[in-house]
Parts: structure tokens; C-alpha cells; sequence
């Protein structure tokens, strides 16, 4: 080999720059695009808001002042307290009620997993509002059943619990099927030769397997719990949660500060829930490895006869209080009139909204499931496939979880604060700047934003574990036989991806649907919503028209999966005929 | 390889940092038109490395590349001229072996008539007509490869670049498809460059094979040349089974082996007396000698174990005077017979002195 006397620039000190093509180009500006969404939708609200809660009603900063005033207030500090004992509590229950589900589901060979898997995820299609609709129906004054309760009044801790367990089962039943279907039968096939009892198997080898699923489980039930708003809204009497108590300061007494300094008290327990999940679902990746070999149930009559029985239960009790919502909405006046009528589907002649509500939420669905599923799956596209700038994507792949740490009110109240005014003082400086995103207060497109933003890192997971799915080499493979990336991406990324996709769209669709907390402080006169509706036509003690337009969002999400199942099944059928291996010789 | 031609692909004084990690080191070297070059190494070497700084896809921290005649360092993939195979084929799931083959043309303003054409063409070239309605899960293993390979031949590039393509394949299917590739390299006439980790790939496809070893070239040199002239001890290893002797160097062309004294053809090394050196010697190049008769560089051993591998028999060998040192000699089956060689016997060997290599020790 000869030696080669370089005479090239390419030798000097610096390390070299890549040139960038046209592809590099686009994506950058996708990528800075998406950035700067991102800032302006997470960041810049969520730092005006913390600005406020230094803030006099003025302006004026003022330290730590609203804080103090905040943990001098008893009412506001037990409410913190509250928040934590409902988190707790909801937790543990629904902890362990939905592991036994998600256990039935994945280590027993009894009938109808697939109906019990399809029941388990029934109250996604509700808002939060309607267990606790269907709990003064049941346990209230009133209430069709309630001595049970002996005494107890369901108006408090009690009622929230219960019904932030049915809302939030379905969430931690799916995680934990996930972590429970991970086994590696090779594990139990080894203790089971040593002898060990099925006791043993299950603390020795069950539980250590699915430790970090719990764990994650425990941290999204315990976030959902603390920063749910319906439920306690509408079921929790005296008993205040902060999440209420943000609301009661905003709406009830226009302290915008004092709204502030609770939002971020809620912050805290939500980010270090957030960041603890973070550690763990880290660990988890470690924990499977290719050549596990999954665990296939064993028939087990008596086993399996308990964990049917089990799952009927929580199945006739999840049905069983949509039930409530769906036969309340048909009773004249419960419990003098038990006469059916459509009386309470008149949401014309009731305050709320009306039937126009309905058609707004539907409206801002459809929008958010489209505009989100393509800047999401756009963007996670870009983070995940781009060529150049491996620093910048991390960063963006970092920002896009975090909204996944800003409860609904938190985030919705710094909307407030950040497309509110007309003007912003650059602090320090005395600079004015005319707010650029002031003319979207009160309307449709700020709906669409704040829900996006609420349910963005959802989707944004789902599609970067599609993408990562599909082979690296893709890109690389067009880029060497000079095909634009966005024509890989349309004609193969995009058509690959399709049922991912498609999965992103209901989500979105689904939870804008149902979501109250982000939306309660930013509807205006123009785009009233139907879970809003919900909630204050429940405030005015029209529960019957509240649960009936509580079962009007269940209907649609419900139609709209089916309808969608259908779909993707054709669209599978016709688009997807690649993926059914036929002859292989 | 004639040597007289232009290069086609000159690689200068390329180095690659990941961090703190120098993963490429200051790699100089040259490909000459229409030659297939291995780049041979265990994972870690830094091979891949320097085919995707080839292709653009990563980008050098310092160094050039140059492609006939062009400086391409810091060009993207897109700005080159490559066809690149990858282990995992990468062929589009969702389109079928005609729309995958036809990928890069239609995008070239090519009429669909000879789009067409150049698909059969390309599917006749890889042995696989008829197969162009398939899609890619339904063909096997090597049928994707072929179809991988014929989609970056496609667009007559000038370099293929080949990242562990057999690696995924099984066992009778890769040895098949090795001997393919090659006759097809050598039919097109493709400057050609294949990452391996597998010795006896490169060795049977390569015209020249570059040895790498923690970022920097060990050896470049014909299949032939790496496997009988190692130039370090880590080639030896790398390449092939080898023995590893401790020796002590006496003069300049011989050398001390416990008792016995070896007689050298010519050393790499510049020996001083009493250097410490390793003295190597391939299994298969060590000869029977007569017990009777003591020709020069033999040595008396005894059988200590015989392990049957098929084609011959790999004796272990304890040498007299010389306790635990692992001395290897491959034999054919019929003269273990002949011999009646087992357990135990006693034999003579003779290190010839033109297949001993030795190194000094670092």
C-alpha cells in the first residue's frame, strides 16, 4: 500500500461538516418547525404561568408572597393533603384489581379473554364525569342502592375513588397485560424442575418479571388520580383536591394567581411521578431479550373457574355503572318518575351548550385526531429517521414526553395566561410585545392545540415503536439510489405504518371526546363542548341531561371504534395484502 | 490484481472520533476499478465505520474520501454514486420485487417501457425471473438478498457496497450465494466493497482484503498473501488457526525453541540475540518427519490428544523438553491410518523454515 501525502484541507484541526442535501434541508426545517411548536405550546404557556405565581393581580412581581398566602390557607393545604390520600388510595385499589384482571387475561386459560379485554377498556370511551354521574345515581341521596354504603356518604373521598378506579382501570389493566405477557416460559419450566410451589413461582418469578410494569402502572394511575378533575368535580362534595381547587380559584373567584401557585403545587408530585417512570420503563428495556421463549397458560379448572368468576365481577361492575349513566338518561325524574322519555336529550332548552356542543366536540375531534396525527407521526418521522443533527432530535425526543407531566388544568390554565393578553412585558427590560397568538383565545383552533399538546406523548410512542420497527436501512437504501426521503416516506413509511397510524387517530379522537380538565378554562361562547356541558349542567343539578350527554360521548367514541375497526379491517384487507406470508419455497 | 490501473476510490488519512472514541484511525488506502475489496475484522474493528463513511452516511472527523476522481468527503449519500446491500436486505415490505427493483429508476424520468425492461433484465441477472409479483415475505432468505442486490445494481452505480450481506443466511445458502455474487461482480465488472467478520468469505471472494484491527489497517493484501504472510501476530490469529511458540532469537535467522534451535528462511522482524519473539507456524504447514533420522528444525513429540474434524485430524502435541505448550498439526485421515497414529505415539515433526513466521513480542 502506498503512503498518500495528503493534500487536502480535510486534515486540519476542526473535524469535518458535512454537506447538506436537499433532504437534510427539509428535514432540518421540519424539525425546527416542530421544535418551535413544541416551545410554543408546552414551554412558553407553562413559563408564563409560573411567572404569574409570583405575580400580584397587577403584575407586580412579588416573590414568594402568593405562596405563603397559599400555605397559610388551611382549606388549600388540605387540599394537597386530599390530593395525595385520593392518589394514594386510588392506586393501590385499582393496583390491585386491575393485576388480578391483567393476570386472568395473560396466565389463565379461561373463556372470552378477547370480551374481557374489550370490557376492561370500556371507560375510555367515557369522560371521568360519568362513573361519578352513575355514583350519585346509585349511592347518593337518592340513590338506587344506597344502604350499602351504610351511612357513608359516596359525596367524598369514597366517591371519588371508586370513580377514578373505573376510569383509570382500563389504563393500568393494559400496561400490566403488556408487563404480564413478557414472561419467558424458560424461567418457569426451570422452577417448576426445582420444585417450586405455585406460590413461590408467582413471588420469585411473576412478580420480579413484572416489576417494572407495576411499578409504571402505579405511577400513571397515581398521576391520573391526582390530577383528575371530573370526578371529584362532580362527586367529591367538601372534600377538595387541588385539581378543583385551581378551578374554584379561576372560575369561582377570578384568582388567576392564586390559580397559578396551586397548578404548580400540583406540578410537583405529577413531575417527580413522571420522572420516576422515566427510571423505571429505562431499567425495562433491559429486561427482555430475543431469545425468550413466551409463556403459553396451562389449563387449571379451579384456577381458571376463580379467575373467570373474578373478571366477571369487575366486568358486570364496569358495565354495570355505564349501565346507570345510559338507563338515568332515559328516566323522567329520578326517583319520583321512573317513566322513560328523550326529555333529557333536549339539550337545546338546557344551559351548557346544547346540542351545538355536541357538534363542537365533535368538530374539535375530528380536527385533533387529524392535524395531531400528522404533525405527531410527522415529527416522530423526523426524530427518529433523520439523517443529520443526532443531538437536536435526542432534545426533541426528550420535550415531546414531557407533556405527558403537565396535568390537563395545569396546562390549560397556562393557556390562558399565554393567548389571554394582547400584550407581554419582556420582564427586566420594559419591552412590549404584541401577543402573535392572541387571536386564537376563545376558539376552535386553541381547543385543538391544548388538546393535542395534552395527548401528545401517547401517540408520539406509538409511532416512534412503529418507526423503529421498521428497518434502518430504509432511508439509506433510497438515499443511495437517489430517492427524496419524503418519497419513502409516502410510499413506504406512511403505507407500512398505516395501522399505527390508524391508532393514533382514535386515541386522539377518543380523548378529545371525553377530555374536561385542558378544555374546562378555554371554551368560549362560540365553541361550548360536550364533556363541558357535562359538567355544568351537572353543576346545575341537571344530572339527568349531564348523564345523558355523558352517554352521547360514550356513543360516539363507541361508534367511532367500531366503525374504525371495520375500517381498518377493509383497508387492511386491501392495502396490507404484503403483510400475509403465502409461498415460501 | 494489476496494479497499473487508475483507483478508482482513494480513502486518505481517514479518521472517525465518536466522542472520545477513536473509531477510525488515520485509514489510507486505494481501490482500483472493478476490484472487490473485503474489509475483514472482528465486531468493534471499525469496518463498518469506514464503509459508511464510503457511502455518507456517517462523515469522517478527518480525512477524504475520493470517487473517480472526486472529492466526495462531505457529500450525503444522495450526492454519490453507490448501490449498498445490507444484512437485513431492506427490501420495501409493502412493494412487491418489481416496484422495489424498479424503486430508484422511476425516479430517474425513465420510460416505463425500459423501466420495465431493465427489471427483467435485473431479475435474470440475480437467477430469479418470474418472480417480479412477489412480495418480499414471500421469498426466502437468499431470494431477498438476490433481489436486494439487484435493486442496487439498478441504477449502474459504480460502487457496491456489500454491509455483512450472508450474514442472515443460513449455512449451505451463503456459500452458495458467495460464489454468486462473486461471478456476478466479476461479470459486471463493479468496483465492489463487502464488510465481513467471516474469514472464509473474504478469503473466497476477494481479490484483496483489508484486515482491521481497533480502528487501523493491520494488513491489505491478497486472500493468499493475509492467509501465508501474516504481517502481525493479530493477523495470524485472526486469520485461519495458527501456533503460538514463545522463542528466544539468536542470530538474526535463527532462533531458540526450548531445546531446539530453528533455522529461518528470512524474519519480518529485525531480530537482536536474546529478543523475545513468537514463533507461528499453521497446523497444516508442519511436516511428518522420520523418529530414526534428525533433519534440522524437527522436533521429537508425543501425541497427547486427536480430535477427528472431518476433512483430517488435529493432533495435540507435547514437546520434549518443552511442558504445556499447545502445539496443534493437522493430518489427513489415510496418514493417520498409514502411521497408525494415536494417543500417546511418539513423532517427529519438522517446522519448515519457509512457513514460519515470527514476531516480536510487544
Amino acid at each position: 500500500m502506498k503512503d498518500i501525502v495528503s493534500n487536502s484541507i480535510h486534515t486540519s484541526g476542526l473535524p469535518l461538516r458535512p454537506q447538506l442535501s436537499k433532504d437534510d434541508l427539509i428535514q432540518a426545517g421540519g424539525l425546527v418547525l416542530l421544535a418551535a411548536g413544541l416551545l410554543t405550546a408546552i414551554f412558553l404557556p407553562l413559563y408564563v404561568m409560573l411567572s404569574k405565581s409570583f405575580q400580584d393581580a397587577e403584575g407586580n412581581f412579588t416573590g414568594l408572597e402568593n405562596y405563603s398566602e397559599y400555605f397559610g390557607t388551611p382549606t388549600l393545604v388540605t387540599s394537597a393533603q386530599n390530593t395525595l390520600t385520593i392518589g394514594v388510595v386510588t392506586t393501590v385499589l385499582v393496583g390491585v384489581l386491575a393485576f388480578i384482571y391483567a393476570y386472568a387475561l395473560t396466565r389463565s386459560c379461561m373463556p372470552m379473554k378477547g370480551l374481557f379485554r374489550g370490557i376492561a377498556m370500556v371507560p375510555i370511551l367515557a369522560p371521568s364525569l360519568l362513573p361519578a354521574i352513575s355514583l350519585v345515581y346509585l349511592f347518593g341521596n337518592q340513590g338506587m342502592i344506597k344502604e350499602v354504603l351504610m351511612g357513608q356518604s359516596i359525596y367524598g373521598p369514597i366517591g371519588i375513588v371508586i370513580a377514578l378506579s373505573f376510569w383509570i382501570f382500563p389504563h393500568t389493566v393494559l400496561i400490566l397485560t403488556t408487563a404480564l405477557s413478557m414472561a419467558d416460559a424458560r424461567l418457569y419450566e426451570a422452577a417448576i424442575a426445582l420444585r417450586a410451589s405455585r406460590l413461590r413461582i408467582f413471588f420469585t418469578v411473576t412478580l420480579p418479571g413484572a416489576k417494572y410494569g407495576v411499578m409504571s402502572a402505579c405511577f400513571v394511575a397515581f398521576t391520573y388520580a391526582i390530577t383528575d378533575f371530573g370526578a371529584p368535580k362532580v362527586i367529591g362534595g367538601w372534600y377538595n383536591v387541588l385539581s378543583v381547587d385551581i378551578y374554584k380559584q379561576v372560575v369561582g373567584q377570578w384568582n388567576f394567581q392564586m390559580g397559578a401557585v396551586v397548578s404548580v403545587v400540583l406540578l410537583f408530585p405529577v413531575v417527580l411521578s413522571f420522572i420516576a417512570d422515566r427510571i423505571v420503563q429505562r431499567r425495562q428495556i433491559a429486561l427482555i431479550s430475543s431469545g425468550s421463549v413466551p409463556l403459553e397458560p396451562k389449563p387449571d379448572k379451579k384456577f381458571d373457574r376463580i379467575m373467570l368468576a373474578y373478571c366477571m365481577t369487575i366486568s358486570f361492575i364496569l358495565l354495570g355503572i355505564l349501565a346507570v349513566s345510559a338507563y338515568a338518561s332515559f328516566i323522567k325524574f329520578w326517583p319520583y318518575n321512573l317513566n322513560l322519555t328523550l326529555d333529557n336529550y333536549q339539550f337545546d332548552l338546557m344551559d351548557g351548550g346544547g346540542w351545538a356542543a355536541y357538534q363542537n366536540s365533535i368538530i374539535m375531534a375530528i380536527w385533533t385526531a387529524i392535524l395531531g396525527t400528522v404533525i405527531i407521526f410527522s415529527g416522530a418521522y423526523l426524530i427518529e429517521k433523520s439523517r443529520l443533527f443526532s443531538r437536536f432530535r435526542s432534545v426533541l425526543q426528550f420535550i415531546a414526553i414531557i407533556p405527558l407531566a403537565v396535568p390537563g388544568m395545569v396546562l390549560g390554565l397556562a393557556y390562558i395566561f399565554f393567548f389571554n393578553p394582547t400584550k407581554f412585558n419582556i420582564p427586566f427590560t420594559g419591552i412590549e410585545l404584541t401577543n402573535p397568538f392572541n387571536f386564537l383565545y376563545a376558539t376552535m383552533g386553541i381547543l385543538v392545540i391544548c388538546t393535542i399538546t395534552h395527548y401528545y406523548t401517547v401517540p408520539h410512542l406509538t409511532a416512534v415503536t412503529a418507526l423503529k420497527q421498521m428497518d434502518s436501512e430504509f432511508e439509506t437504501v433510497s438515499a443511495s439510489l437517489k430517492v427524496p426521503f419524503y418519497k419513502t416516506f409516502t410510499r413506504v413509511t406512511f403505507p407500512v405504518c398505516l395501522p399505527a397510524i390508524m391508532d393514533i387517530s382514535i386515541y386522539l379522537f377518543v380523548n378529545a371526546m371525553t377530555t374536561v380538565s385542558a378544555v374546562v378554562f378555554l371554551w368560549g361562547p362560540q365553541t361550548h363542548l360536550a364533556s363541558v356541558a357535562v359538567l355544568n349542567m351537572d353543576d346545575q343539578g341537571d344530572i339527568a341531561p349531564a348523564a345523558a350527554m355523558a352517554m352521547m360521548i360514550v356513543y360516539t367514541s363507541a361508534s367511532v371504534r367500531v366503525v374504525y375497526g371495520l375500517l381498518t379491517r377493509g383497508i387492511e384487507r386491501r392495502t396490507q395484502a404484503w403483510r400475509r406470508r403465502e409461498s415460501v419455497d | 490484481m494489476e496494479q497499473e490501473q487508475k483507483p478508482y476510490l482513494q480513502i486518505e488519512q481517514l479518521s472517525k472520533m465518536f466522542g472520545t472514541f477513536k473509531a477510525l484511525s488515520e485509514i489510507s488506502f486505494e481501490v482500483f476499478e472493478g476490484e472487490f475489496i473485503c474489509f475483514l475484522g472482528p465486531s468493534g474493528c471499525g469496518k463498518t465505520t469506514l464503509l459508511r463513511c464510503i457511502a455518507g452516511l456517517d462523515i469522517q472527523t478527518s480525512g477524504s474520501v475520493i470517487q473517480a476522481g472526486k472529492d466526495i468527503s462531505v457529500l450525503p449519500p444522495t450526492a454519490r454514486d453507490f448501490g449498498i446491500v445490507f444484512q437485513s436486505y431492506a427490501l420495501f415490505p409493502n412493494l412487491n420485487v418489481r416496484k422495489n427493483l424498479a424503486y430508484g429508476l422511476e425516479n430517474r424520468k425513465i420510460k416505463k417501457a425500459e423501466i420495465e425492461n431493465r427489471v427483467q433484465e435485473l431479475l435474470s441477472l440475480v437467477g430469479l425471473p418470474g418472480h417480479e409479483e412477489k412480495y418480499p415475505a414471500q421469498l426466502s432468505g437468499g431470494q431477498q438478498q438476490r433481489i436486494a442486490l439487484a435493486r442496487a445494481l439498478a441504477t449502474w452505480p459504480g460502487l457496491l457496497l456489500l454491509d455483512e450481506p450472508l450474514s442472515a443466511l443460513d449455512a449451505k445458502v451463503r456459500v452458495h450465494l458467495r460464489h454468486e455474487i462473486k461471478e456476478l461482480q466479476k461479470q459486471l465488472g463493479i468496483t465492489t466493497i463487502m464488510v465481513t467478520h467471516d474469514q472464509e468469505e473474504a478469503l473466497t471472494m476477494a481479490d484483496r482484503i483489508v484486515v482491521m484491527d481497533h480502528g487501523t489497517i493491520a494488513q491489505a493484501g491478497s486472500p493468499v498473501d493475509i492467509y501465508r504472510n501474516p504481517a502481525s501476530e493479530f493477523v495470524a490469529d485472526f486469520v485461519g488457526t495458527m501456533n503460538f511458540l514463545p522463542a528466544t532469537a539468536i542470530t538474526e535467522s535463527n532462533i531458540r525453541l526450548g531445546e531446539l534451535e530453528i533455522e529461518l528462511d528470512n524474519s519480518a522482524v529485525k531480530m537482536t540475540p536474546d529478543q523475545k519473539v513468537t514463533l507461528c507456524v499453521r497446523p497444516e504447514d508442519l511436516l511428518l518427519g522420520q523418529l530414526s533420522d534428525q533433519p534440522s528444525n524437527s522436533a521429537k513429540v508425543a501425541v497427547e490428544g486427536l480430535e477427528f474434524l472431518g476433512a483430517f485430524y488435529r493432533a495435540q502435541l507435547g514437546m520434549e523438553g518443552f511442558n504445556d505448550l499447545p502445539l496443534t498439526i493437522d493430518l489427513p485421515p489415510n496418514i493417520i491410518d498409514k502411521h497408525e497414529i494415536k494417543v500417546g505415539a511418539e513423532l517427529a515433526v519438522i517446522f519448515p523454515k519457509d512457513r514460519i513466521h515470527v514476531f516480536s513480542v510487544s
